[in-house]
Order: C-alpha cells, then structure tokens, then sequence
C-alpha cells in the first residue's frame, strides 16, 4: 500500500451543470506511487471529477491542491481558484490520456511529445528530443516518430499521447477511458503500457471500463455512483467483495458483458 | 494597347496584393472579435460583417472615395482615390474572410484546446500553433474562392478613376470602337485566376500531409 506524501487532495468537489448536481460531494487523495481506479455507470460523474481535477472544469464548491499547490479554496461561498500563475503550476504537476487521444493531427509524432516540453516548460532541445525518443522506444513506437497521427493506428496514436503526457514529467497522471475508443485488440496494448507505468511506481488516476484490468492494476478503486463516492477500497476487495447493492448490480452488468 | 493593358495588369496586381495582405490578418482580428465573450464586440463585428457583405463594394468604394469631402469638407489629393480603393477592398474582403475564418475555427475540436490547455500552453500559443495552421487548411477552398473572386472584383476599382486593366480596357475599347481590348483584358483576368488557383493548389497540395 503506498505510503508517499500526498500529490492530490480533493475535499468535498460539487459540480453542477444547470439544475444538474453531478458532483455532490467528493473527496479523494492520491499518494506518490498510488494508482487509482474510478469506476462507475455512465452519468455517475467520473469524468466530471477527473475534468474537475485536470482543471477543464471549475469546481463551484470545494478544496483542490497538488501538493503545497492550494488550486481552489472553499470560502464557504463556493470555490475560490488560486491565481493564473498558481494554476499554471499545478499544471506542470498532472497529465491527462483522453479517451480520443487529441494529439495535434498537424504534428508529427515526434513534434506532438516535444513542442510543450520546448515551448512551455523552455526545456533544452537535445534533452527533449532524447527524452523522447526514449519514451517512444518504450511505446515501441522508435520506427513512427516522423509520422503524422493519421497514419497510425489508435492504439498508437493513444500511446503517443500517453507519451506526449510523460514527456511534461508529471507527478500524477490521470487517464479518462483510455481505451474506450479502441478496437479490443488494441486495448491490450494500451493496458500493458499503463501496467508498465504502474511497476514504475508511476502515480496514475484511471477511469475505466475494464473491471479485471482495475482489479489487477489499480492498489485502490473508487466506485461513483450518483455523484458520490459509493464504495471505496482495495481493488481486490472492491472487486471481489462488493458491500453495496449498487456496486453489486454494476458489477453484474460488466460481467454479463453489458460494457456501454 | 498591351502596353497598355499590361500597366493595368499592375495596378490590378497591386490592388489585389494589398488587398489580400491587409484583409487576410484584419480578418483574424474581426473573427476573433465576433467570437469574443464580450458581447458588445461580438455584436459591433456582426454589424460590421453585415453592412460589408450586405452593401455594394462599389458603393463602399465611393463613400470612401467622396465620403471625407461631402461629409467632412476635407479635400484631398487626387492620390486619395488609391488608397480610398485599399481601405475599401481590405475593409470589404476582411469582412467575407472572418467569416470564413469563424467557421475553421468553430470547426476545430474542443479537444485540442484541452489538450492544449492540459500541457500549458498558452491562451495566444493554443491559437497560433495549434488551431490556426488546422484553420487554414479547413478554409483553403473557401478561401480560394473568395480570392479568385477578388481578382475579378479588382476591376470595380473603375469607379475611381483608377487605370487597373479593365478601366484601360474600356478607354481602349471606347477610343479604337473594337471588342478586342475587352477580350484581351478577359483572358488576362483568366489567366491571373489560372495562377491563383494554382498557387492555392499548391498550398493546398503543401497542407496535404495530414488528415484530421
């Protein structure tokens, strides 16, 4: 069980959109090393908490930091974000895999990991180059590096975009359905990179709809059901003994094969 | 008379060089105007595109041309009706442009903005780099239209007394009572658009690289 400092802290996260309540109330904690799961129905909010997190979304009540990094503050009267220039740096703390990849289509592989690395964070050249030609030879993407996404498959292009995450050296990495786009021969591929990362000690958010691969990756789930957090724990134990009804029946729907 | 017709030629050339080199970026500027989030500037750019595609350029032109004399009693010098057609051209062509930029841009995904966004780039950085080189290859046909249509377009700069190739044509056409200078100046205009669709081609041919 991992045991490092906290790098995430979310203390009770509300969200609406409209009238509609997704988040209602959610709090998690991520350690260094810690690979997380969240799972839950279509709807239940899983996004929502991650875009909330990735700071594609603003919260409206609720406490978010990375590290000493104090993003939003509860005033009572709803979320209070800390400044541009601490937002900036909580920034270069995560990494988001979206479930469509959104590598730059006008980018070469190579130019898509580089370019933020270069232009953002101001790094030398050379280092980034060689730091990601390394990245890519652990894809195994070494022969596609001058090419354009569209010429690869998916599965490439989405490890390219976990690539292109890495390359910014980020403390947590989060991943929204990273193989939800995928043909299922091609999820495996996805998978492995994303166990990889875990024997790396790589700290990870995942929401997915692959309940074995949570089970055998992740060292802690989080079931959402509802806008809440319904049931939480060990993977296994999450997995194999579910206590809610709600948990229960989810599970059942996935292992009668009703993934939506 | 190809002489003649030939220093037309430049002048239409120039007309149609300054127009495109001052109403392309100004196009930008007024898309992204009509795309702001602060609503009096969105709605002041939607007039402004309306009463530029929703009156003649020729008219445009004219007030242009006459509109600081009658309006403000200045007079200016009979060098006044070049740049009275430029300002005129650019300030039409910027409007039909930002239109066309509007659409490229509302068509690129919001994923690449988050992407963006995620990695830390920059609001002007995300525009620049990312969305826009998308953009222009999204809008190159619409683009190529609208720019052939201006090399024809440049001929309305006649109204001012400007001695482009088609106000040559017709002073050539009235002096020698022939259709000739009238078919030449056609041709000419063929061929100038002949050379602009190829150059589109290429650009067009140079953004193939990908699809998205």
């Amino acid at each position: 069980m991992a045991t490092g400092e906290i790098l995430l802290r979310l203390e009770d996260a509300h969200k609406s959109f409209g009238d509609n309540e997704v988040l209602k109330g959610i709090s998690l904690s991520v350690r260094r090393g810690e690979v997380v799961a969240i799972i839950g129905a279509s709807g239940g909010g899983k996004s929502t908490l991650l875009r909330c997190c990735t700071l594609l979304e603003t919260l409206d009540r609720g406490n978010l930091s990375y590290g000493d990094l104090q993003v939003t503050t509860d005033t009572g009267a709803g979320a209070q974000y800390a400044p541009k220039s601490v937002l900036a740096q909580a920034r270069q703390r995560f990494g988001l895999v979206f479930q469509n990849f959104n590598l730059f289509p006008h980018y070469t592989v190579m130019k898509n990991i580089t370019d933020a690395p270069i232009r953002v964070q101001k790094r030398q050249k050379d280092e980034v180059f060689a730091e990601a030609r390394e990245l890519l030879a652990k894809m195994g993407l070494s022969d596609k590096e001058n090419f354009v996404p569209c010429d690869l498959s998916g599965g490439q292009q989405q490890r390219v975009s976990i690539a292109r995450a890495l390359a910014m050296d980020p403390s947590v990495l989060f991943f929204d359905e990273p193989t939800s786009a995928l043909d299922p021969e091609l999820t495996i591929d996805i998978l492995r990179v994303i166990r990889g990362l875990a024997k790396e000690h790589m700290t990870m958010v995942i929401v997915t709809h692959e309940m074995s691969f949570a089970r055998d990756v992740a060292d802690r789930i989080i079931f959402l059901d509802a806008g809440l957090v319904a049931e939480e724990g060990p993977a296994e134990e999450v997995v194999n003994n579910p206590k809610s009804e709600r948990l229960k029946a989810f599970l059942r729907h996935f292992q009668s094969g009703g993934v939506d | 008379m190809m002489g003649l017709l030939g220093k037309g030629l430049i002048l239409t050339g120039q007309i149609f060089a300054v127009t495109l080199l001052g109403a392309l970026p100004l196009g930008v500027l007024i898309a992204l105007g009509r795309m702001s989030r602060f609503k009096p500037l969105a709605w002041l750019m939607r007039l402004y595109i309306s009463f530029m595609r929703g009156t003649p350029l020729m008219l445009q032109l004219m007030a242009l041309m006459f509109g600081p004399y009658y309006l403000f009693g200045i007079s200016l010098s009979s060098s006044w009706k070049y740049f009275a057609c430029d300002i005129g051209f650019i300030l039409n062509y910027a409007a039909y442009f930002a239109e066309i930029y509007r659409g490229g841009i509302q068509s690129i995904p919001r994923g690449q903005y988050e992407a963006a966004e995620v990695l830390g780039y920059s609001k002007s950085q995300t525009f620049m780099t990312i969305v826009l080189p998308q953009v222009i290859k999204r809008i190159i046909p619409a683009m190529g239209n609208e720019i052939i249509t201006l090399v024809k377009d440049t001929s309305l700069a006649f109204v001012l007394g400007i001695m482009e190739m088609f106000t040559t044509a017709k002073a050539i056409a009235a002096s020698q009572v022939s259709m000739l200078p009238y078919a030449v100046a056609a041709a000419i205009y063929w061929g100038f658009t002949l050379f602009a669709e190829a150059l589109i081609g290429r650009v067009e041919k140079k953004l193939s690289y990908y699809h998205d």
